[in-house]
């Protein structure tokens, strides 16, 4: 049986589905056993998952836009 | 890694655009700009900065659009430019932090089996998400990584783009990606442990 150790080094290919099919399937056996790699694994995932929604929603501020719209207009546009 | 679609659209616009249409550079300013923004600002946390960095990019695009020879994906091309102008903004004013990334692990026994509870704050984020004081955390956090590790994770969980596009932009193997990934998601999911944790304390002595 894979430890606590081993289990938390293969959850990044985990997710990727790049492990092959014998070690996913111990992974899985020691997360039936082991509570807290599950908690891991379930804070693990969560982590990415609350970063995405939190950085992806960067929009740019209206005046800077107005900005980037005179620069092309003036720089690139006229040229 | 962009759809075929919108390989696609890029490669018909950059095909235009080296025969010199003017329309074809406005449809890529208007597909790119967020997304060089936002990559930037996410790196220097800096709006200033972001903002001179998707000017200096847009230049970049138009000046070097001939020496673009369709290697990679034009989206590579294109986060390249961007993150080499970030990292000129950054080594400008670089704090260098020491972070380590190893603390990020749990504690383990001598068989490497957990010696800690760890608790499950993954469903009972949902009501925080948004608030100022979740997304400053989160912010910091990021902050604090350094820089290699910062932009892989950015690029790859933040951007959504694949393990396979980001080795592409960075030139750098899988596995090193993955590596990278991977430290950054534990410094990162230990921080927000601390936070939840904390949280949690906090609401149930109120």
């Amino acid at each position: 049986m894979i430890c606590c150790k081993e289990c938390i080094e293969l959850l990044c290919d985990y997710f990727e589905g790049t492990l092959d099919p014998e070690t996913a399937s111990s992974l899985e056996d020691h997360f039936k056993d082991c509570p807290p790699c599950v908690s891991f694994l379930k804070t693990y995932r969560q982590t990415s998952d609350l970063c995405k929604k939190t950085l992806t929603a960067v929009e740019i501020p209206e005046p800077v836009q107005e900005k980037l719209r005179e620069f092309v207009k003036t720089r690139i546009q006229n040229r | 890694m962009p759809t075929q679609e919108e390989k696609a659209q890029d490669e018909n616009l950059v095909r235009d655009m080296k025969a010199g249409h003017m329309e074809a550079f406005n449809k890529i300013f208007e597909l790119y700009q967020r997304k060089i923004y936002a990559l930037s600002f996410n790196m220097t946390r800096n709006q200033m900065d972001a903002q001179d960095v998707t000017q200096d990019v847009l230049l970049t695009i138009y000046r070097k659009i001939d020496t673009f020879q369709g290697k990679s994906a034009f989206s590579s091309w294109v986060y390249r430019i961007t993150l080499n102008a970030t990292y000129m903004k950054l080594r400008n004013k670089k704090k260098e932090q020491y972070v380590s990334l190893d603390e990020s692990l749990p504690n383990f026994n001598h068989s490497g089996f957990q010696n800690e509870k760890v608790s499950d704050w993954s469903k009972s984020t949902d009501s925080l998400l948004f608030s100022n004081e979740t997304k400053e955390v989160i912010e910091k956090a990021v902050d604090l990584l350094p820089e290699k590790e910062k932009v892989v994770f950015i690029l790859r969980d933040v951007e959504g783009l694949s393990t396979d596009n980001v080795g592409d932009i960075l030139d750098l193997t899988i596995p090193a990606v993955k590596s990278r990934l991977h430290r950054a998601r534990l410094f990162l999911r230990k921080k927000l442990s601390h936070y939840f944790d904390d949280y949690q304390a906090r609401s149930a002595k109120q």
